[in-house]
């Protein structure tokens, strides 16, 4: 944490405790981050006591930190693919992570041996994977460019199950029993998962800007009601699956800069969405470079974030919802001439239980 | 629609139609907005208090009252709150509020702070969801009458600040499609899919699917229309600018489009079954100072080539059975993180799928 140079542009009248312009939270940088732009992150599951971080990246590999109390994060391992990584999952009970890649196949890397093998192909780069587990199954959920959705048993080389989609996969969300999936040309989704994954409905979409993200949330029972569906154009859905009442469902604006004096508004990209396991609150993160904690019940913000130099890409709570893990990368949203190789990816961890605490109600 | 009779009679600024919980806000509303000297910012209480006031004290003529509606800009009537509004916009924005269906934006209070971007007002070409009105449309047709938008419009109270963007007119979308009322009042406790679906997510009729129609006129799998096309971003208007290609696909195929990463390291191609990641530490750094630099593909191949003859020589590891203890020590790549490594036990290689990883212990062991 201490020996971060920033990139020559921190000022340099500022005090001590400010480590440098490249964390203005001044969150806990995780260690030996990824060499490119981190394309996913996911924390273990609750059946591990420690916590551990797991992200994928561009630069072709997937690393795994322990996540300590103190806010120290421990490099554990890290493997290679051949391509670019888009997504991570772990399995339920922690021993393996999914790795889906450019290379258009998922791998399980099993952390006790440290041994990947390939349990999904796709035919085109897998976009989002993601482990179900139902009382009468367990699979891996995969989405891809090749505009399927595709289900695997992890030992058997050909899927399960495997479901056209309209378009390509571009985000995905499973909490049993219960998936949604977003594509191109702003199709969504919603599966069922009990029996057999099916098709449950497809929603014509609230928003009229490409899909990048969603994220399923739950009611106060703890079962899946609804998602979040976020756009590239700085705009979040709630929605839920039945709504009691049409007012239920709405949007909000987010990731925008504040309009100049004339007017002049630049709008950013939700990059990723994720729910606060305990609160029911969400994080939001943009190609802004911000983060945003919501209370989608009162409707409110309940924190936004200073602006990072890069983007933020993605997001994750562990499992009890103490820590907020967020990257820090470039998303490639102005194009490869803002592509900077040279700039760090940064991964901070935030404490943020009481932060996402909604709002008493009034 | 018990509540929106309670509603009908709130307050409502004759000026720009804003609603108000009550009159003394009203008041405050019209000093602050309306009545306000733009010059000393001297908050007057009527439109005419405010012309003298201009005329005398700053010798300047005004012709319109502030931020009124344009044809709501009359500063010689005498408006206080609620008093001296015509009769005939009284009994107009009654009957508005009961609910004809040519409100449209008429009655929609702007939201408090609304920046005056265009995303949604200034997009005519953007594409348009029934349900989704940019303030100044008509409702859709199918809205049946007493339907009114107004009435649901109002940013609820304890809205924080930082929501004040949510445009009011968001607060009703996601009805399934144009074929089904929007609003199915004849069956006063459902929503569209409710009938047909305990919220549970459990029966699932088929009927769900089927009748859910916008969507799924599209087969699946097939190219959409202007898959040979590339589709744009919409622009959202003169006023701001969506940061995005614009091309309307995703950044990640754009970014995987690039040379540098479509150059998939050849790992072991036709290989079903394992790609170990076990490998010696020079190797390890080999590979690793070759993936770096990307440029030097001619050594990054060799390395490779490396890697894949040293798998072999290692043999197939299987996928039940661990690696040999002395390759636990990390991947190909692993060289900048290998000293934190901790090994698993050797209790534990060679488990099979479902034992818990190395990596719940304790760090040190």
């Amino acid at each position: 944490m201490f020996n971060q140079s920033s990139f020559g542009n921190s000022i340099i009248g500022q005090n001590s405790t400010t480590p440098s312009a490249a964390n203005p939270m001044k969150d806990f940088e995780v260690t030996q981050p990824p060499d490119d732009s981190i394309s996913s992150l996911a924390f273990s599951p609750s059946t591990l006591q420690q916590n551990f971080l797991v992200a994928g990246s561009w630069d072709n590999s997937v690393r795994c930190w322990e996540i300590e109390q103190s806010g120290k994060s421990v490099p554990k391992s890290m493997q290679s693919c051949g391509a670019p990584i888009l997504d991570v999952c772990w399995i339920d009970d922690g021993s393996k992570v999914f790795i889906a890649s450019c290379d258009k196949t998922v791998k399980v890397w099993d952390l006790a041996s440290n041994q990947t093998m390939q349990v999904a192909q796709h035919e085109a780069p897998v976009k989002t994977c993601h482990w179900i587990k139902s009382p009468n199954y367990t699979c891996l959920m995969t989405g891809s460019w090749d505009k399927t959705l595709k289900f695997w048993d992890t030992r058997s080389p050909n899927p399960i199950m495997s479901i056209n989609l309209p378009e390509r996969c571009y985000c995905a969300d499973v909490d049993y029993p219960m998936a949604v999936v977003g594509t191109g040309n702003r199709h969504l989704i919603i599966y069922q998962l009990e029996g057999k994954p099916q098709e449950f409905k497809r929603v014509e979409s609230p928003l009229k800007y490409q899909h990048r993200c969603v994220a399923i949330f739950k009611d106060k029972k703890k079962t899946p009601t609804g998602y979040a569906l976020g756009s590239v154009e700085g705009r979040v859905a709630i929605q839920y699956v039945n709504p009691q009442n049409p007012k239920d469902n709405f949007t909000f604006k987010c990731h925008r800069s504040n309009g100049t004096p004339n007017g002049f508004q630049d709008i950013y990209a939700v990059n990723d969405i994720a729910f606060h396991p305990v609160h029911g609150t969400l994080a939001t993160v943009g190609s802004d470079g911000s983060f945003s904690f919501w209370d989608k019940d009162a409707r409110t913000k309940l924190k936004p974030s200073e602006l990072m130099q890069q983007p933020v890409v993605r997001c994750a709570f562990n499992h009890n919802g103490q820590i907020f893990a967020y990257a820090v990368s470039y998303d490639w949203s102005k194009g490869h001439e803002f592509y900077n190789p040279s700039l760090k990816n940064y991964i901070f961890l935030r404490p943020c239980y009481d932060e996402l605490k909604p709002r008493s109600s009034t | 629609m018990g509540r929106k009779k309670k509603k009908m009679s709130k307050p409502w600024c004759w000026y720009c139609n804003r609603e108000f919980e009550d009159e003394k806000i009203l008041i405050q509303h019209q000093k602050a907005k309306h009545f306000k000297c733009h010059i000393c910012h001297k908050k007057l209480y009527t439109g005419p208090g405010l012309s003298i006031h201009c005329m005398q004290v700053h010798k300047e003529t005004i012709d319109k009252v502030p931020n009124s509606l344009p044809l709501r800009s009359n500063i010689e009537i005498e408006i206080y709150g609620m008093e001296g509004i015509p009769a005939t916009d009284l009994k107009e924005h009654e009957r508005q509020r009961q609910g004809g269906n040519d409100s449209g934006s008429d009655d929609e209070p702007a939201p408090k702070k609304a920046k005056p971007e265009g995303l949604l007002g200034n997009a005519p070409g953007g594409p348009q969801h029934p349900g989704m009105m940019p303030p100044g449309m008509m409702p859709p047709p199918g809205m049946p009458p007493g339907m009114s938008m107004g009435p649901m419009m109002h940013m609820p109270p304890f809205m924080h600040p930082g929501m004040q963007m949510m445009p009011p007119h968001m607060m009703m979308q996601g009805q399934p499609g144009p074929a089904k009322p929007l609003f199915p009042s004849a069956v006063p406790t459902s929503s569209p899919g409710g009938a047909v679906v305990g919220a549970d997510f459990k029966p699932i009729s088929q009927g769900a699917t089927i009748s859910a129609p916008p969507t799924t006129n599209q087969p699946a799998g097939s190219s959409t229309p202007g898959s040979d096309k590339v589709p744009l971003i919409a622009s959202t208007g003169a006023s701001s600018k969506i940061i995005h290609p614009v091309e309307d696909i995703s950044l990640e195929e754009i970014r995987a489009r690039r040379l540098k990463y479509t150059k998939v390291t050849p790992q072991k191609p036709e290989e079903p079954i394992p790609t170990s990641s076990s490998a010696a530490t020079n190797l390890a750094i080999a590979v690793s100072a070759a993936q770096q630099a990307a440029a030097h593909q001619a050594k990054q191949i060799d390395a490779m080539n490396h890697h894949a003859a040293m798998m072999q020589r290692f043999g197939q590891p299987v996928r039940v059975s661990g690696p040999p203890i002395g390759m636990i020590h990390g991947g190909p790549i692993m060289s900048p993180m290998r000293p934190h490594m901790i090994p698993g036990p050797p209790t534990l290689i060679g488990g099979h799928l479902v034992r818990p990883p190395p990596l719940s212990m304790p760090p040190g062991t």
